[in-house]
């Protein structure tokens, strides 16, 4: 047995929606549960005095990695038949730096916003009207930026391909960086809160 | 702090390590042997001439032919729009992007179907999908399409629509040369008669 199954043809293309359904439903589950519905935890990242944002999706990136591997190793899933995301350089540099601003600015990313409505959060519902309304305009101004959208296309590269690294090697990096990054939070944290007093920690 | 986390961190660790000290392993899980048979006795892997010069003729943009005979014999002569890969080059790297192309049936063929068996089987065993082997290959395509047989005054009417239908093909694949010899539109002498004129007065009023 060997994944991915819809390229392998073991199960019909159809089966994307149920699958992202399920996923869908675990994925705003565990974002709630994990406290992703406050706006003030995932502001807390660019002020410096929460960072379990950063500590959960680096979490899940780190055991996904290293996971997918394992799996890879064990002949559980066929590495080359996953999907890679083609690479535009640019638009995705640019593209990021709006995205996060939209996410210190409203305390939400697209993902926890829908959560945050879901327990009845009205800032929240603000914050999608505002998205839909990005949605819009962007499908409209399409026509205009596509240039920019696709230009420096590196196609589907991995990094550890563009630096030239085996993925074992790439995967050993990011993990020590990610652990770095877990301690080096937890210290900065530490001190943020000992200054900050009008905020009450959880 | 919570001392669970430096277990974790431990753990992390090790994990991301351990992926450096794993001993070589092998998940090449080839076609079964069973499976290869199953799919080598299936009759519908073969497509007949006639079938294949009907795809050219009507312009089907979802066949591809393969040419699996030597680079100098495919030069020589081969079907119109075919794409050359010579049996020894089957598994090359440079010849994989005509092979597994979406939407598309590949079919093979040599001089007889030998050749052009060889490359199902082995393209079947790389696992490629919608793959075909032309039956006789282009020794039946020259008897059946080029020069079709007329059939015996007895056949059935199928045999004869089926010749009709390879004459077409015929033409189409040769040209007007083969046509001239049916249609009569070769240059011949007519004789013309040019009618006399009348004498004068002749017959009386």
């Amino acid at each position: 047995m060997m994944g991915p199954l819809i390229p392998q043809g073991i199960i019909t293309g159809e089966w994307d929606f149920v699958i992202a359904l399920l996923l869908g439903i675990a994925f705003g589950f565990i974002l709630e549960a994990s406290g992703f519905s406050s706006s003030r935890n995932i502001a807390g990242v660019f002020y410096g005095y929460n960072f379990v944002v950063l500590r959960v999706f680096l979490t899940a990136v780190l055991v996904a990695m290293i996971g997918l591997l394992y799996f890879d190793y064990m002949g559980w899933i066929e590495m080359d038949l996953v999907y890679v995301l083609p690479t535009y350089l640019r638009s995705m540099v640019v593209g990021s730096f709006i995205m996060g601003l939209g996410f210190v600015l409203g305390g939400f990313c697209p993902g926890t916003s829908y959560t945050a409505i879901a327990i009845g959060k009205i800032d929240a519902l603000v914050f999608t009207g505002g998205l839909f309304l990005g949605i819009f305009l962007f499908s409209e101004a399409f026509p205009w930026i596509s240039g920019f959208y696709y230009s420096d296309n590196l196609g589907n590269v991995t990094v550890n391909e563009v630096l030239g690294i085996s993925n074992e090697l790439f995967t050993f990096i990011l993990v020590v960086m990610g652990l770095v990054a877990f301690w080096g939070t937890w210290l900065i944290e530490k001190r943020v809160r000992k200054t900050n007093k009008h905020y009450k920690f959880e | 702090m919570n001392r669970n986390y430096l277990y974790l961190t431990m753990l992390m660790l090790a994990l991301a390590g351990g992926l450096f000290v794993l001993p070589e392993r092998n998940n090449e899980q080839g076609t079964l042997p069973e499976e290869l048979m199953w799919d080598i006795v299936q009759p519908t892997r073969y497509a007949t001439t006639d079938q294949v010069a009907r795809m050219i003729i009507e312009k089907d943009p979802t066949i591809e032919l393969i040419d699996v005979r030597p680079f100098d014999e495919y030069t020589d002569f081969s079907l119109p729009g075919a794409v050359n890969i010579p049996l020894d080059s089957i598994v090359n790297e440079n010849y994989q992007d005509y092979l597994g192309i979406q939407d598309m049936n590949a079919v093979f063929f040599s001089d007889d179907d030998i050749k052009a068996d060889q490359a199902w089987v082995i393209a079947r065993r790389m696992g490629y999908d919608n793959i075909y082997v032309m039956r006789g290959g282009l020794n039946c395509w020259v008897e059946t399409i080029i020069r079709p047989e007329k059939p015996d005054e007895t056949a059935s009417r199928q045999e004869f629509e089926k010749y009709i239908l390879r004459k077409g093909a015929s033409m189409y694949f040769v040209g007007g040369a083969k046509m001239d010899e049916n249609t009569g539109s070769k240059k011949t002498n007519v004789a013309v008669k040019r009618k006399k004129k009348a004498a004068v007065a002749e017959g009386g009023c």
